[in-house]
C-alpha cells in the first residue's frame, strides 16, 4: 500500500491519433514498467479490435513507479475511450483521477472530442495540464496551437508542455510536472471501504474482472464485498495491479487503482460506476455519486442472412454480452427478414464493434436494418417507447411522438464553416452558438435530432469539410417532434424491415428515394411488382418492375444435358437465398443494400 | 430402343466471338490424322451398342464441312459398318455457307447425307458482323440454291437473334428472306451469352451491351408468328419443320432415347449413365491412337436427376408433363397466369411459357 502523498491518478485525454497511445509507451519506458525486449508498438491496446481501428475501447489502468529527487511515486494511468458512444464510461474514467494530461496535436489543433472530454474532466474537478504533441512534424505550429490550448485552459503560453511521443523529446519534464501539479488523493485508511467500478471486463478462466479505483478504506484480497447498485455479495477473489501485466498485491489502499477478480460469471453484476464497499457492518453508507445505467442509443435488428443461424446468433449475442454490459437485446421477428434480434446500442460505433465482432469473432452472416432511435409516443396517459419504426403507431392513432436531441459541438476550418452550417440546417438542426477559436476555426454548437445524426452526418461532415471538421455530442433530452412512419410495400404487401420513421417534411423524399432505390434492386418477377411507399394509407412514391419475360436456356448443346440440368440446379439453389415477401422474391443483396445507411435514400449527394 | 450417334468435328475456318462449343480455328492439319481417329473410335465403341437400332446420324461441329467430302464418307460408311443403321435412318450434316458449292454437296448427298442443316445465322450484314460471322447473306441465299440443284430436300437454316445491332425490324427481315427461301426445318436460338466467350468477357467488362431479353421475348414472338404463318410447326422452343421434317436427332436428346458420341468432347447417353468425351483434340487423338476410348467423364443419373431432366425436356418439345405429376394448386396457378395450358390431360407450356421455361421447369420439378 502506498501512502496517498506519492499516488498521481491522471489520464490522457486526446483526439484520435494525436498520439496518446505512443506517448503511453514512452512513458512506459521511461519508468521502465516494460522491459526493452517486451517492448512493442502501442503496448496498452491489447484487443485486436482496437489496434486496427487505432482507438481504444476498453480503459485500462497502469501503474507506474518513478524515482525523482529520493522518492519513488506511484503513478497510475487511467486511459479513457475517446469515442463520443462511451461518454458515460469517460465520466466514469476521469472520476478515478486526479488530473488529466490534455494532449493535442501540435499540427491538428483542437477538435471536437478533446474539447468535449475536456469539458468534461473540468467538471469532475480534475487539474489540467496542457500539452502539445508531434512537436517534430514538419508541419507543427507549436505557437498557435499552445495559443489555442492556453486560451482554452486558462493558462500562460508558457505553461503549455511541449512533448514528441515519437522521440521521447520533453516526456520527462512530463513526468515531473504531473508529480508537481496533480494533487496526490485524498482518503482515510480508517474509513469504510468504497471503491469505485470505472470499467469491467470479462476473461474466460477467470469470470468478471473489475478495474476499481478506492477512495476509502482498504479493498483487501479475499475480503467480502458488497456491490450497491447491483445490490450483490461476492468475494474478491484476488486483488491486483497492471503494471502493465496483471500482477497480484495483497491489497489496494485509497487512492490507489488496480483490478479485482470477482469470480462473478454475469459482467451485468459488475456496473461501471457502482460503487464495491463492504458487507456488514463496516458496510459504508452513502455510495460514491454519479451512477448510472447504461442506456442504449440507437437501435437496429440483426439478423442472420442464413435462417438455419439464429440460434448461434443468439449464442453469440448471449456470449458478447457477457463483456459488454451495454449491449441489450430482444428477439425480434421480421415477416421479411425471419427471426432476429432488435439490438440496442450506445451509438453508431458501437453498433459497429458489435456487428463486426459477431461476424469476425462467431462467423455469422448478418443482415442488419437501418439504425434507428428511440421513440417517446404519448397516448392519453401512457406513453409508448418505440424502438423499432415498424411498430410506431400510425399516424393520427397518438397525441405526440417525441425523439432524442442532442448538443452537438462541432469545430472546423472557418473555410468550410457554410458547408458545415448547411449541413446541420439541413438535418433539422438549430443552431445553439458559435465562437472563433482562432482566426481559422471555429467552435460550433447545434441542437440536433440524434436521428439525424445516426444518418451519415459524420461521413457528409467530414465530406463537407474535406477531413478536418470534427464531432462531439452529447444528450439534450426529448423533444416533440412531427415525425411519421414511412412503409415500403412489394405488390401490395409491406416490408416491415424498410419502415421508417421520419420527419414529416421529409417522408415523401425519403420514400421517393427508397422506391427508386428498391427498383434498381428487385429482380423482375413473373409479374409486374409494384413498389410503393406510404405514409398511412397515403401511397406517396411507386414505381414498378416489370415482369421477366425470357428465362430460357436457347439451346442445348450437342446432347449436353448434364450441363442444362446443372445450371437449372444452380437456379434451383440461388432462389433458396432469395426471401419471400408476399409473393415477391427479393434476394438477400437487396436487403442489404437498401439497407445500407452510407447511401440512405432521400439524401442530396 | 432406337438410337443416334453424334459425330464431332471441332474444326471451324475463325472462331466466332460467341460461340462456346468445342471448336478451334487452325487445326486443320490435324484434320486427316482426326478422321482416321473417329473410324477408330467408332470401331472400339460399337461392341457396347450391338443390337441398338440406329436411327439418326449426326455430324456436327465445330464445321464438319472443312473436311474432305471423301473423310465423311469414310466416317458414314464406317458407322454403317459397325453399327445397325436403320434403312430410313436420318443422316444430317452441318455446314457452313462458305464451305460448301454444289459439287462437293452432290458428293455428300449422294453418300448419304440427306439432310442438310446450314447456319444461316442472320440477313442482316451488321448483324452477322457483330457475330463475327464470315460469311454474307448472299452466301446463304447461294448455297441455298447450291444445296437445291444437288438434289437436297431436306434443309434446315440455323438463326440467332438478338446479337448487338439488331432490330425488331431486321429481324422481321431475316425471318422473311428465310421463308422466302423455303427451308424445310427452321431453328431460331436467341443469342445466348456464355462467360468464357470473348463476347462475354466483352459484356462482362461493359465493352459491349448484355442482349435486351425483352427485345429477345419479342423476337421470338415474331418468328412464331411468322413461321406459323408460312407453314411451319413449332415443336420444339427453338425449332420449327414443315410437316414430317422435325429432326429425329434432336428429338432423341430431348425423348431421352440413348446416343452415342464419337469425336473431340462429344456426349454419350444410355440408361442412366452421362459421359463425355475429352475436349482438346490433341488430347482426344492421342487416346484413340493408344487405344482407349477416350472419356472424360461421366455421371450416373439418379432418380431426382432423371425426374428433373424429363420434366424440362417434355416442355422443350412441347410435348408437355402429366397433369398427374403437378401438385393441382402449382398447375393451377400457372394455367391461370397463361403460362401453360392443358392439352389431352398434359401442361404444356403456352407461348410465353416457353420463354420462362426456367422458372416452370423450378416451380414444377423443384
Amino acid at each position: 500500500m502506498t501512502d496517498t502523498s506519492r499516488i498521481r491518478n491522471f489520464c490522457i485525454i486526446a483526439h484520435i491519433d494525436h498520439g496518446k497511445s505512443t506517448l503511453a509507451d514512452r512513458l512506459l519506458e521511461l519508468t521502465h514498467a516494460v522491459a526493452d525486449r517486451d517492448m512493442r508498438e502501442q503496448y496498452l491496446d491489447k484487443m485486436d479490435l482496437e489496434r486496427e481501428r487505432g482507438i481504444t475501447i476498453k480503459a485500462q489502468a497502469v501503474r507506474l513507479t518513478h524515482q525523482t529527487d529520493g522518492q519513488t511515486y506511484e503513478l497510475n494511468l487511467i486511459d479513457t475511450p475517446g469515442h463520443v458512444d462511451f461518454t458515460y464510461e469517460v465520466s466514469r474514467s476521469l472520476a478515478a483521477c486526479e488530473g488529466a494530461v490534455l494532449l493535442v496535436d501540435a499540427a491538428q489543433g483542437i477538435e471536437a472530442q478533446t474539447l468535449a472530454n475536456y469539458h468534461l474532466a473540468r467538471d469532475a474537478g480534475l487539474v489540467i495540464l496542457p500539452v502539445l504533441n508531434k512537436i517534430d512534424l514538419p508541419a507543427a505550429d507549436p505557437e498557435g496551437t499552445a495559443a489555442e490550448l492556453a486560451e482554452l485552459v486558462g493558462c500562460e503560453r508558457a505553461d503549455v508542455l511541449a512533448v514528441s511521443g515519437k522521440t521521447g523529446e520533453g516526456v520527462t519534464a512530463l513526468l515531473a510536472t504531473i508529480i508537481a501539479k496533480v494533487p496526490p488523493p485524498e482518503g482515510s485508511r480508517s474509513d469504510p471501504l468504497r471503491a469505485l467500478i470505472f470499467d469491467s471486463t470479462f476473461d474466460a478462466y477467470r469470470g468478471v474482472i473489475a478495474y476499481v479505483r478506492v477512495k476509502d478504506g482498504v479493498l483487501r484480497t479475499r475480503a467480502r464485498l458488497h456491490a450497491v447498485a447491483a445490490r450483490m455479495d461476492w468475494e474478491a477473489e484476488e486483488a491486483g495491479v497492471f503494471a502493465p501485466e496483471a500482477t497480484p498485491v495483497p491489497d489496494l489502499g485509497p487512492g490507489e487503482v488496480g483490478y479485482l477478480v470477482t469470480g462473478l460469471k454475469d459482467v451485468h453484476l459488475v456496473k461501471v460506476g457502482d460503487t464495491i464497499t463492504s458487507q456488514g457492518r463496516d458496510r459504508a453508507h452513502e455510495p460514491l455519486p454519479g451512477y448510472r445505467e447504461p442506456t442504449p442509443m440507437v437501435w437496429s435488428g440483426l439478423f442472420p442472412a442464413e435462417g438455419g443461424d439464429y440460434g448461434a446468433l443468439r449464442d453469440a449475442l448471449d456470449k458478447l454480452k457477457l463483456n459488454d454490459a451495454a449491449l441489450v437485446f430482444e428477439p425480434e421477428t421480421s415477416m421479411a427478414l425471419g427471426f432476429g434480434f432488435r439490438c440496442g446500442f450506445l451509438g453508431l460505433l458501437h453498433m459497429d464493434i458489435v456487428k463486426e465482432r459477431l461476424e469476425r469473432e462467431f462467423g455469422l452472416e448478418l443482415i442488419a436494418t437501418a439504425p434507428n432511435v428511440e421513440f417517446h409516443v404519448a397516448r392519453g396517459d401512457e406513453t409508448i417507447v418505440v424502438h423499432n419504426p415498424s411498430e410506431m403507431l400510425t399516424a393520427g392513432t397518438y397525441d405526440r411522438v417525441e425523439e432524442p436531441m442532442v448538443l452537438a459541438t462541432i469545430i472546423t476550418p472557418s473555410d468550410h464553416l457554410g458547408a458545415v452550417l448547411e449541413l446541420c440546417q439541413g438535418r433539422r438542426g438549430e443552431m445553439v452558438d458559435m465562437k472563433y477559436l482562432s482566426t481559422t476555426r471555429v467552435e460550433v454548437h447545434y441542437k440536433l435530432p440524434l436521428a439525424e445524426i445516426i444518418f451519415d452526418f459524420f461521413d457528409q461532415l467530414k465530406s463537407r469539410s474535406r477531413g478536418y471538421a470534427s464531432l462531439d455530442y452529447e444528450s439534450w433530452g426529448y423533444e416533440a417532434s412531427e415525425l411519421v412512419r414511412v412503409d415500403v410495400l412489394l405488390h401490395g404487401e409491406s416490408v416491415d424491415a424498410f419502415s421508417s420513421v421520419v420527419h414529416r417534411e421529409k417522408a415523401a423524399s425519403y420514400g421517393r428515394g427508397m422506391v427508386e432505390r428498391l427498383k434498381e434492386l428487385i429482380p423482375r418477377q413473373l409479374f409486374d411488382v409494384a413498389i410503393q411507399a406510404s405514409i398511412g394509407s397515403r401511397i406517396v412514391a411507386r414505381e414498378t418492375v416489370k415482369a421477366k419475360r425470357k428465362d430460357v436456356l436457347a439451346k442445348c448443346y450437342g446432347g449436353d444435358i448434364t450441363r442444362k440440368r446443372k445450371l437449372l440446379e444452380q437456379q434451383k439453389k440461388g432462389k433458396a437465398r432469395l426471401r419471400r415477401v408476399g409473393r415477391v422474391d427479393v434476394p438477400q443483396e437487396a436487403f442489404i443494400a437498401a439497407l445500407r445507411v452510407d447511401q440512405k435514400a432521400g439524401e442530396k449527394k | 430402343m432406337s438410337a443416334g450417334i453424334y459425330v464431332h468435328v471441332p474444326f471451324c475456318l475463325t472462331r466466332c466471338g460467341y460461340c462456346d462449343f468445342n471448336a478451334y480455328a487452325g487445326l486443320d492439319h490435324l484434320a486427316s490424322r482426326y478422321v482416321r481417329a473417329l473410324l477408330a473410335e467408332a470401331a472400339l465403341a460399337a461392341p457396347g451398342w450391338d443390337g441398338e437400332a440406329v436411327v439418326s446420324v449426326f455430324l456436327g461441329g465445330g464445321t464438319p464441312t472443312t473436311l474432305e467430302a471423301a473423310d465423311l464418307t469414310s466416317v458414314l460408311v464406317r458407322l454403317r459398318d459397325r453399327f445397325d443403321v436403320t434403312q430410313d435412318a436420318e443422316v444430317t450434316i452441318e455446314a457452313n455457307p462458305d464451305t460448301v458449292d454444289a459439287p462437293k454437296l452432290g458428293a455428300l448427298l449422294d453418300a448419304g447425307f440427306e439432310r442438310l442443316s446450314m447456319g444461316a445465322q442472320s440477313f442482316d450484314t451488321a448483324v452477322l458482323a457483330s457475330l463475327e460471322r464470315v460469311h454474307g447473306p448472299d452466301s446463304v441465299r447461294r448455297a441455298m440454291g447450291a444445296a437445291r440443284e444437288a438434289g437436297y430436300a431436306n434443309v434446315s437454316l440455323d438463326l440467332i437473334y438478338g446479337a448487338e445491332g439488331e432490330t425488331l425490324a431486321s429481324w422481321e427481315r431475316t425471318l422473311r428472306e428465310t421463308v422466302a427461301l423455303a427451308p424445310e426445318h427452321v431453328s431460331a436460338y436467341a443469342l445466348t451469352v456464355e462467360p468464357s466467350t470473348p463476347l462475354g468477357r466483352q459484356i462482362a467488362l461493359g465493352a459491349r451491351p448484355s442482349p435486351d431479353p425483352d427485345l429477345q421475348a419479342d423476337m421470338f414472338g415474331l418468328a412464331c408468328e411468322l413461321l406459323a404463318e408460312a407453314g411451319y410447326a413449332h415443336y420444339e422452343i427453338s425449332n420449327w419443320a414443315k410437316p414430317g421434317f422435325a429432326c429425329r436427332h434432336n428429338l432423341g436428346y430431348w425423348e431421352r432415347r440413348p446416343y452415342l458420341g464419337l469425336g473431340a468432347g462429344a456426349h454419350s447417353y444410355r440408361e442412366d449413365r452421362r459421359w463425355w468425351n475429352v475436349r482438346p483434340p490433341e488430347e482426344y487423338l492421342r487416346q484413340v491412337e493408344a487405344g482407349t476410348l477416350p472419356v472424360g467423364g461421366e455421371e450416373r443419373l439418379e432418380p431426382s436427376d432423371a425426374y428433373l431432366e424429363e420434366v424440362f425436356l417434355r416442355l422443350r418439345i412441347l410435348e408437355g408433363i402429366p397433369a398427374s405429376w403437378v401438385e393441382p394448386q402449382t398447375a393451377e396457378q400457372f394455367l391461370e397466369s397463361g403460362l401453360l395450358r392443358e392439352a389431352d390431360g398434359a401442361l404444356v407450356p403456352t407461348e410465353r411459357g416457353m420463354l420462362l421455361l426456367n422458372e416452370l421447369v423450378l416451380a414444377l420439378a423443384g
